[in-house]
């Protein structure tokens, strides 16, 4: 079956695929001061991510001066998920306990000689972030069928997605008719407390000049 | 070996390891990123202000966007949007740089997405009938499925910035409907005071 003659070139090109390439987003650091990125994460979402600082303006493997960085990693409630100092790369992974926003901090450690630092930052969630060669070699499928699990697996995302912003959509629905509802009630009590006042200012100077004998 | 065969499923593998990346920062006044693209990519970015700091803020709170090519070229320059969302193919490799610029005096939270198409056709190389059209459909499929998730990416981010308006409209309303009774009571008491003094001062002076 020529699928299965095919299994060696399938597990070379995983391999090579999983060799890092200058792949993610950069960030120019700046001398003092930290940057920071964030991501609204759900509840037990996977997390794996990869960075690595370099000076100027590609990514050198082979670069002999690397800077180093310090990086912190904090959950929405303030729980500290990685911290590491004086590093040039490294790379984190955790499962989010309480969904909200993560957020990883990047700031250089000391004066680097004035040059300008990049942080390039890997960030995969979900899907990509899966172990792909455990599943192939626990269900015994390789190649093709891999392939098509995989996109099984991103059209599941895609309808958690939905679903999620389904419930987020009925959310802002349901604060949308209360403000409504909220708007018509504060107006009206808006309007008697006004009418209410009035009478009693009537009333009280009709008081007033009746005592002073000027009615 | 299966040369043609492997020069294409190279291709169909290497566009499945594209990736996107959606990320949220705190801009102050300016912000840069940049990203490595290979030739022929279809680039798709997105951004959306999530929310800005000021709480009374009535001016418009957009952010400028200039993407710049390895060589220093314009590529798309949008000007005080709150969201927006574009494509462009790389023809020149290299580095481009996504550069954002607030106008406004306070921070603004951005989300901003990019997802590089990582789909190359070579179509010299794969002579072989059965799997060409097969990979050819898988990665067109991959790709379908990227961008579906770019786009719902966004569409979350307005999502959350719609909330954001929402609840503040909501406490809005109600601040407002408060301030305005307080407003009105100190008011009509202020009137009753002034004429009290008025006319105590007239009837002082008429009776002495």
């Amino acid at each position: 079956m020529k699928l299965g003659e095919a299994r060696w070139l399938w597990t070379l090109l995983i391999v090579a695929a999983a060799v890092p390439a200058a792949r993610g987003l950069w960030l120019d650091l700046p001398s003092t001061g930290s940057k920071c990125i964030s991501e609204e994460l759900h509840n037990n979402a996977v997390v794996l991510a990869d960075y690595y600082a370099f000076i100027g303006e590609d990514y050198d493997v082979n670069a002999t001066q690397t800077p180093t960085i310090t990086v912190k990693v904090t959950s929405p409630y303030g729980n500290e998920i990685h911290h590491s100092e004086k590093v040039a790369h490294g790379q984190f992974a955790f499962t989010a306990t309480e969904a909200g926003n993560y957020l990883a901090c990047f700031s250089l450690d000391g004066d680097q000689g004035g040059k300008k630092v990049t942080v390039g930052i890997d960030w995969k969630t979900g899907i990509a972030a899966k172990d792909w060669e455990t599943v192939a070699r626990k269900e015994k499928i390789e190649g093709l069928e891999l392939e098509l699990k995989k996109l099984e697996e991103a059209v599941e995302t895609i309808h958690n997605n939905l679903y999620h912003l389904v419930n987020r959509e009925a959310e802002m629905r349901e604060v949308s008719e209360s403000t409504n509802a909220r708007v018509a009630w504060y107006s009206l009590m808006a309007l008697t407390i006004c009418i209410v006042t009035s009478i009693l200012q009537v009333l009280y100077l009709r008081r007033y000049f009746r005592k002073k004998k000027l009615i | 070996m299966r040369l043609p065969v492997a020069a294409v499923a190279l291709m169909v593998i290497l566009g499945s390891f594209g990736g996107a990346f959606g990320i949220r920062f705190v801009i102050d006044r300016e912000e840069c990123f940049s990203h490595k693209v290979e030739y022929g990519n279809t680039v798709h970015f997105s951004f959306v202000v999530i929310k800005s700091e000021g709480s009374w803020h009535y001016s418009e709170d957009g952010v400028d966007l200039v993407v710049k090519g390895p060589n220093d070229e314009q590529v798309h320059d949008i000007r005080d949007k709150t969201s927006d969302k574009h494509e462009f193919v790389a023809y020149h490799q290299g580095i481009y740089r996504f550069c954002f610029t607030n106008k406004s005096p306070y921070h603004e939270t951005i989300d901003f997405d990019v997802h590089a198409g990582h789909f190359l056709y070579h179509d010299e190389h794969a002579k072989d009938e059965h799997f060409k059209p097969l990979f050819e459909h898988i990665g067109k499929l991959e790709e379908a499925l990227y961008n579906i998730q770019f786009e719902q990416h966004w569409l979350e981010a307005q999502t959350d910035r719609q909330a954001i308006v929402n609840e503040r409209m909501s406490r809005g309303a109600i601040h407002k409907a408060l301030f305005e009774s307080a407003a009105l009571v100190l008011a009509s008491g202020l009137q009753v005071y002034i004429l009290r003094r008025l006319f105590e001062r007239k009837l002082g002076a008429s009776r002495v």
